[in-house]
């Protein structure tokens, strides 16, 4: 099966189009990076409190913002997650001034406090009063302590079960989950009289202070500079300098493209992203060397075609190819996004305009600039050292 | 069938037998699984060595005061200029020589330098950073000490760059607590009570003429314990936590929970001669600076007691962990905090399992639609990727994260890669009019260079992350490199295989 027959568009023609398209983008982006929305650094990178909830009952997210706004916390991030109505990633946008770095640490920390017992309400807090332990928040040990003071035996097995339970449903709406997973009576009429069931329960919660916030930022640009200089090395290495600096190009204009697109997206930038831009540039610079190998195979059957025409030849002969292993890597992508749960979907989503768009840099831009700079610095065209 | 062939088939089944042989039967300690799939706490934490610095000069100031004292040398004042760094001040010029004399014995660590009648001792450089150093693994220790008391199943506790540790603490899930116990400093002083409690100060130094007494100190109750008001103690304790011997959880005579001690030969001593000296008077039991009970002595005690503080059991418990693991050399503070419960980590491995498990099925589907026959060997190819990826991963003992398995399905997109590069060029030389088997040596040997060369750019990518990636990135890294590698050699040596073994020398079709 074939997608087509070898082509012969004259993709070089379009340079000056795709250069334009390109600068059109990352400009849009830019002005949108600058003086929009900008890009919304998360909290990995911009340090604050990142609280995941998931309700009991249902909870509209409109609720859920009028809570926050009653304590004060009303420019909080809310996003919902995973299960609709029920899961929620709030996170607190207070900027936190004139404070040390403990200090900061520990007053996001508070933000957080603030926000989980505000949406916790009133419920609870009777029973809290009354000495009951919340189901919902202990963890394995409390439990376990909790249940081996009166049950010496089986405590510590009712435990893990409860727990476990707990970890498949995310969060235990009613007691009867208990006692349909085989809990025994006299444990349930014990956590009936010591625990209830709080009406939520906090899946994760990340803090992260200004100065490790700066550290990670600092690390993930010299991580993106340095595998730019290692490609521009190799690639200079294998080929010639005006390949390696086309490269660069492209992928620097890879970055630009995927970031500007991403940044009208309104999602944040984590690690995650900074993993999934350094991927998407090793994976385009797959595409542009599978093109500049066969110029290089090609220039020595071609000797005497223009270099341009040999490029396009080059970049037709290998079409086939790009859109096929893109495509590939495109599908698992997908799946990813789609299925792959909510902590991954941004990761997912950036590959994948980074996938689509990385296979028109190749073909429309890595080839002219290997000419341009050629022409520019006057060095043998071609391939032949 | 060629020798090469032969060879190529051994080593492949020895690699695939391997990985298997590695990864099979899979359990919790081939590969482990990182924080954010497992749930737990992840914390980054800074020592403050200035700290330790700071106990050493005035250790050293204590010392050089009685080193004058015993020379008969005179000064005025001796002062800290800074952490590691402190001025006498006042000194006689006739007793320069002595002085002189005197500081270069004493030199070690610390350098000197004199101007007029100022002395300046400044801790040397390198033993400045041999404390820092000392005092960052001191804290490892004894964090790692308190972790193990407090029960954590397979904590990690190390030392990232210079000052930081990471402790990463799975299955906890209450971050308050364990921040508690790992911060406190977990100084334990036995000192005399002068007076107090008070109210406020001003009370307290009412009988001193309202000023602190020369080797005493004012100290405030800790509210936890029940305490309130200020106390004014001698500044030297009688005996400290490192005259202990044991601690244990037990009972005060009202049977609520305290905490029992004893003391070692030295520290009983020390202990006897006090409370035997000072009957009817307060002692008070200080931790971290604040006083969690001050019992007046009824008898002469000689190596054990009890701590009382209106503890809870679990108070009690955590005082007895501290005490046992010993106190921190200097304060710390957290950089950076995550808690991750179990079920979004349980939720993200279901999810991530069924993307992984559709995206093989999506990819092997539009191989063998795509390239039929020889598609079933691309996809032949990739369950050994697959299976050959798992066996590195626990062969190198590597932590699973989410984004690792992120890399993994990602790398099960890109090695179909290497297979479609070369059954395109099998379709070009063939397209040139070439015999099958010759088509594909060609279409293999002509493909080769663009493998190696694309496949290693995106390894050049993946080490930068890996090397400048924190904990779950470098996962990703991991995942990333290894897959990429397997994929140069099931592409190269078990799809080759397959033709080499399948194709007939006189075949005249190819399923491509």
């Amino acid at each position: 099966m074939r997608l087509f027959k070898t082509p012969n568009i004259k993709f070089l023609k379009y340079k000056y189009v795709a250069l334009a398209v390109t600068a059109a983008i990352v400009l849009a982006g830019a002005l949108n990076i600058f003086f929009g929305n900008g890009l919304k650094p998360g909290v990995d990178f911009g340090g604050g409190t990142l609280v995941r909830v998931m309700f009991k009952d249902p909870i509209p997210v409109d609720r859920v913002r009028q809570i926050l706004r009653e304590v004060d916390l009303g420019d909080s991030v809310i996003q919902e997650s995973g299960r609709k109505n029920q899961e929620y990633l709030i996170r607190t946008q207070q900027v936190i001034r004139n404070a040390d770095e403990q200090q900061q640490l520990e007053a996001h920390e508070q933000l957080g406090d603030r926000v989980i017992q505000a949406l916790s309400g009133e419920s609870g807090r009777a029973e809290t009063a009354r000495g009951l332990v919340d189901l919902n928040r202990l963890d394995e040990n409390g439990l376990v302590a909790l249940l081996e003071t009166s049950f010496p035996d089986k405590g510590r097995e009712a435990a893990r079960n409860i727990i476990k339970v707990r970890t498949d449903n995310g969060i235990i709406g009613d007691f009867s989950l208990l006692r349909n997973a085989g809990i025994p009576p006299e444990i349930m009429t014990f956590l009936s009289e010591k625990t209830f069931l709080g009406n939520l329960t906090v899946l994760s919660r990340e803090t992260v202070g200004p100065q490790v916030g700066k550290d990670l930022r600092n690390k993930a640009a010299q991580a993106t500079i340095w595998a730019l200089i290692g490609m521009l090395i190799y690639i200079a290495f294998r080929f010639k300098m005006a390949y390696g600096v086309a490269a660069i190009f492209t992928l620097t204009q890879d970055v630009l493209i995927t970031v500007s697109i991403y940044s009208f997206t309104g999602r944040e930038i984590n690690l995650p992203i900074i993993a999934a831009l350094l991927t998407i540039v090793g994976y385009s610079i797959n595409d542009t060397i599978v093109i500049f190998d066969r110029v290089r195979e090609n220039s020595r059957l071609m000797r005497k075609e223009p270099m341009e025409e040999i490029m396009n030849v080059s970049i037709n002969q290998t079409l086939e190819r790009t859109l096929i292993t893109s495509g590939t890597v495109f599908l698992t992508l997908l799946a990813l996004y789609l299925f792959g749960g909510e902590v991954i979907n941004d990761f997912a989503f950036i590959m994948l305009i980074g996938t689509i768009e990385g296979i028109y840099s190749t073909v429309y831009l890595s080839c002219p600039v290997v000419l341009a700079w050629q022409k520019v610095f006057k060095t043998q065209k071609g391939f032949r050292k | 069938m060629k020798k090469s062939i032969q060879w190529k088939a051994l080593l492949t089944l020895a690699v695939l037998i391997g990985a298997i042989f590695i990864a099979y039967p899979y359990n919790q300690d081939k590969i482990k699984l990182g924080l954010d799939l497992k749930g737990g706490i992840h914390l980054v934490l800074q020592v403050i060595t200035d700290d330790a610095i700071n106990m050493e000069t005035d250790q050293e100031i204590a010392r050089l005061q009685e080193l004058f004292k015993k020379q008969d040398i005179t000064f005025t004042s001796i002062d800290k200029v800074r952490p590691g760094q402190f001025a006498v001040h006042g000194t006689v010029a006739d007793q320069e020589g002595k002085t002189r004399d005197l500081a270069a014995q004493y030199s070690g660590d610390w350098s000197y330098s004199f101007v007029g009648d100022r002395i300046t001792f400044s801790l040397k450089p390198p033993a400045a950073s041999a404390l820092r150093d000392q005092a960052v693994s001191q804290t490892v220790e004894t964090i790692r000490n308190r972790v193990d008391l407090f029960g954590v199943a397979e904590p990690l506790i190390q030392r990232q760059g210079g000052e930081r540790i990471v402790v990463e603490l799975p299955g906890i899930e209450d971050p308050e607590h364990v921040k508690d116990l790992i911060k406190v400093t977990a100084v334990l002083e036995w000192k005399l009570v002068k007076a107090g409690p008070a109210s406020d100060e001003e009370t307290l130094l009412r009988d001193s003429g309202g000023v602190v007494p020369d080797g005493m100190e004012v100290l405030k109750g800790d509210p936890k314990r029940g305490q309130a008001g200020f106390y004014l103690v001698s500044k030297v304790a009688a005996v400290t936590g490192k005259d202990l011997r044991m601690v244990r959880r037990s009972v005060d005579e009202w049977n609520n929970p305290a905490v029992a001690f004893s003391l070692n030969s030295d520290g009983a001593r020390r202990f006897e001669r006090v409370t035997g000296d000072n009957i009817g008077k307060a002692l008070a039991i200080v931790l971290d600076q604040k006083i969690q009970s001050a019992p007046t002595i009824n008898a002469r005690i000689s190596d054990s007691g009890i701590i009382q503080g209106r503890f809870t059991i679990e108070e009690a418990d955590d005082l007895v962990i501290i005490l046992k693991a010993g106190a921190l050399p200097s304060g710390i503070k957290y950089l950076e905090e995550r808690t991750i419960g179990p079920s979004l980590g349980a939720d993200s491995i279901r999810q991530g399992f069924l993307a992984g498990l559709i995206a093989i099925m999506a990819v092997m589907t539009f191989m063998l639609v795509y390239y039929k026959l020889s598609g079933l060997n691309a996809v032949i190819a990739l369950i050994f990727n697959v299976v050959i990826l798992f066996g590195a991963l626990a062969y190198f003992k590597a932590t699973l994260t989410l984004p690792g398995i992120a890399g993994i399905i990602l790398s099960i997109g890109m090695s179909v890669d290497a297979n479609v590069l070369i059954f395109e060029r099998i379709k070009e030389e063939r397209g040139l009019g070439k015999t099958i088997p010759n088509s594909i040596a060609q279409g293999f040997s002509r493909a080769f260079t663009a493998i190696f060369d694309s496949n290693l750019t995106t390894i050049i990518s993946a080490i930068f992350l890996f090397q400048f990636g924190t904990g779950p990135i470098k996962g990703y890294a991991v995942t990333l490199i290894i897959g990429l590698v397997s994929n140069v050699f099931t592409a190269v040596f078990v799809s080759r295989l397959i033709f080499d073994v399948t194709v007939r020398k006189t075949a005249k079709s190819l399923s491509i």
